[in-house]
């Protein structure tokens, strides 16, 4: 019975996990090119970035944490209030002709953690 | 005063080695003085901890800026109960905390059960011993709290989302959960150690899973508060893995606490509630490491630490030993009875522990699998939100049936008949709200309106046993203090329903509108009209504070005015946004304003969202607090009836 029941479980788990569970893949700027479908980019904001998100989208660069290949990015949607040149950012979305277009409203922006804040220089 | 501090940990690590090795020692030689001793060593451990906790807070409070941890974590703007709150705002404090309660756990579990159980705590007191050594020896050899510096003259401050009363409750009573496991977990070693596999160890350790539980599901409501009221997103959970590092082992506390009841009355499932509780434990560690290690992207962001690999390791000891710990004990873990039918308290039990556990490992799964899909094939894969959700409606809206159904079916073998005259009428109550419910339009989604049905079901079952209760026993204070487990218990169940209804509510049924208002504009959300007014801003001492005017109508007439806006932080140098929340207690309803994005002409971006029933999710924390209290309470009946017991126990 026990058995039965783990099985079942189990079984509704792995139905899930194939049908839709394959995740989003999370990678760097530097990994982008040759990808298809839905990514999330994990990177640092480099430039000045332009735009306010609703009435001209925000357009800015992102690069990789440790390196130095970088993505343009195009954005519709609400701007944390922490997003600003330097950060490290996290944003869902295609790459189209180079350029990565977002999903709208899925910029994410890592906070200077509050466990080991960022020392000032 | 750096060096004292450092010195009261070096003596804290000192009599934790000796609690574990001598306590291990004389346990195993059966020497009592010694073992006495090592018990002794683990209350003078709290003593030096306690030292050296003065110490930092004495540091933080005088803003010793010679304290790098203060000067990181604080500036002399920040109020008083911040900077005390700073305490734990920082990992090596937060360390600190949890050395400190698991010293005070220990100390007070070991003085209680002394005399009750002592040949369980003469091998408990090791155990205690050797986790603590492990948080000690990180706090003098990795992460002090004590590093020194020349001081600056102003500190870096605290981060804006901390400051907020919340982070004074919320990170403690996390803590008070995630070590309080630790008890249960000791004392279960012991007893495997010790070759006492009765359920001894889980009567003399049942509060103090009770106590580590509420703080654990007190904490995690009052995060999820904060989370609602400050971070000013409108949501109060996001599946994040720093929150799902809470809710992990708070949902194998829960199976373990209903599966020792199956121990208790009927000595099954041995193996399972020691398994459990090495579960319950690894998870509030891996929780930790989760939060320290930075393998994980988390809106949290933590920044990588050198702690990851060494909660990791240690992990990996803790998981080793026990298991080889259960399986050398194995023998000893035979079920005294069997399972009679498929269809009685008992098999309700194991129903939902199965299922808490499965959703617990459906969890764990989510929340590891960047790192594993990193390693089986080189990207790391995220899994967002419609995963949980989907695992939450099939694990937990059966969770919930369940709950009105456990209770109240017979032990041994419920007979059919019995069933259909206990759960008639909770039956007929439910299915009759299930069509007054879709009549009124909450048909719409439906896992929300099964989620209610259930509710119903759940709470009439309750409401039913309480008045069966009263009429017996003929007073309703009475009936529950006579029987404090089981009517506190159903309490507790309330509460659930009370979750799950405000979860299903502002979930399934809530609504948001997005628009960009210029002063004098409007726009609706919900049957609510927003007319935006002014701008203003004021100075406040440590931040600058912008605000909107905005009146919410509900037809012609004026509900209220509110004012969302933003706090600009001067030493931190950060913004954060400040969400308008507009309770309407008749329609039971929240509703949210963002000024999301504040343009320089006084243009704003305004986010509103309407959020049905949100503010049961709080009431539910009252209610649960209520219950757990009323099973805690101690009776003095039942303190009789396990001294009773022991002693046949230790005679038998």
């Amino acid at each position: 019975m026990i058995a039965l029941s783990v099985a079942a479980a189990l079984a509704v788990f792995l139905l899930y996990t194939s049908a839709f569970g394959r995740g989003t893949p999370t990678i760097s700027p530097g990994q982008l090119p040759g990808t298809h479908g839905r990514v999330s980019v994990v990177g640092t904001v480099v430039g000045k970035p332009t735009g306010d998100g609703h009435q001209q989208a925000l357009r800015f660069v992102m690069r990789d944490r440790d390196g130095t290949k970088t993505v343009p990015v195009v954005y519709r949607g609400s701007v944390p209030d922490l997003f600003k040149t330097g950060r490290e950012v996290v944003i869902d979305g295609t790459l189209v002709d180079g350029t990565l277009r977002a999903v709208p409203g899925s910029l994410v922006t890592k906070c200077p953690s509050k466990y080991a804040p960022a020392k000032s220089a | 005063m750096a060096d004292l501090g450092r010195a009261a940990l070096i003596v804290t690590l000192g009599l934790t080695v000796y609690a574990a090795v001598a306590g291990a020692w004389a346990a195993r030689a059966h020497r009592r003085r010694l073992a006495a001793s090592a018990g002794n060593a683990l209350f003078a451990a709290l003593g030096s901890t306690l030292v050296a906790s003065a110490v930092l807070l004495s540091a933080l409070l005088r803003h010793d800026f010679s304290f790098t941890y203060v000067a990181d974590h604080t500036s002399t703007e920040l109020p008083t109960s911040y900077s005390i709150s700073a305490f734990w705002g920082g990992q090596e404090g937060s360390l600190l905390l949890w050395l400190l309660i698991l010293c005070g756990y220990s100390a007070a579990a070991v003085f209680l059960n002394r005399r009750r159980a002592p040949d369980l705590v003469v091998w408990t007191v090791p155990v205690l011993g050797a986790v603590s050594t492990f948080f000690a020896f990180m706090l003098v050899a990795v992460s002090s709290p004590f590093a020194t510096q020349t001081a600056p003259a102003q500190g870096a401050g605290l981060n804006p989302s901390l400051q907020n009363p919340y982070m004074l409750a919320h990170p403690p009573l996390l803590y008070l959960g995630y070590v309080g496991l630790t008890v249960p977990f000791a004392f279960g070693m012991g007893a495997l150690l010790a070759g006492r596999t009765d359920e001894r160890w889980i009567v003399a350790t049942r509060r103090w899973t009770l106590v580590a539980w509420t703080a654990l599901g007190i904490g995690q409501l009052i995060g999820a508060h904060w989370a609602y009221v400050e971070v000013g997103w409108g949501g109060y959970y996001a599946w994040d893995p720093v929150e799902n590092a809470a809710l992990m082992p708070w949902l194998a506390a829960t199976a373990f606490l209903h599966s020792v009841m199956i121990q208790e009355k009927r000595g099954m499932l041995k193996v399972w509630n020691v398994l459990l509780v090495i579960l319950a434990f690894c998870l509030s560690l891996f929780g930790t490491f989760l939060t320290r290690s930075g393998v994980i992207n988390s809106i949290h962001s933590f920044t990588e630490s050198s702690l990851g690999p060494w909660f990791l390791g240690f992990i990996c000891v803790v998981v080793a030993t026990s298991l080889a710990l259960v399986f050398w004990r194995l023998p000893l873990l035979r079920s005294k009875t069997r399972l009679e039918s498929l269809v009685s308290r008992e098999a309700a039990f194991l129903y939902n522990n199965l299922l808490l556990v499965a959703l617990c490992l459906t969890i764990l799964w989510g929340v590891v699998f960047p790192m594993v899909s990193d390693l089986a094939v080189g990207t790391s894969r995220t899994i967002g939100r419609p995963y949980y959700d989907f695992f939450l409606r099939t694990f937990g809206l059966p969770l919930l049936l369940l709950m009105g159904i456990g209770p109240l079916i017979a032990w041994r073998r419920a007979s059919l008949r019995s069933l259909g005259k206990t759960f008639l009428w909770p039956a007929a109550i439910s299915v009759g709200l299930g069509l007054v419910l879709v009549a009124f339009g909450a048909g719409s989604s439906k896992p929300g309106l099964v989620a209610y049905t259930f509710s119903a079901f759940v709470l009439a079952t309750i409401v039913l046993e309480f008045v069966r209760g009263t009429r017996a026993t003929g007073s309703f204070t009475r009936l529950v203090s006579r029987n404090r487990r089981r009517y506190g218990g159903y309490i507790v169940h309330a509460a659930i329903v009370l979750l799950a209804i405000g979860i299903a509510g502002s979930s399934a049924y809530g609504s948001s509108a997005e628009r960009k208002l210029l002063p004098g504009q409007t726009m609706r959300v919900g049957g609510y009209t927003l007319a935006y007014r002014s701008l203003t801003q004021h100075r406040d001492p440590n931040h600058l504070a912008i605000r909107a005017a905005v009146d919410m109508y509900r037809g012609r007439t004026l509900v209220a005015r509110v004012e969302p806006g933003k706090n600009d932080y001067f030493a931190e140098q950060q913004v954060s946004n400040e969400m308008a929340i507009h309770t309407d207690w008749l329609r039971a309803e929240d509703v949210d304003v963002i000024a999301d994005q504040i343009e320089p002409g006084g243009a704003i971006y305004f986010k509103a969202l309407v959020k049905p029933l949100v503010n049961l999710l709080w009431l539910a924390g009252l209610v649960f607090l209520c219950g757990s209290l009323i099973t805690l309470w101690p009776d003095p009946r039942e303190e009789r009836r396990l001294a009773a017991r022991y002693y046949a126990l230790a005679h038998g």
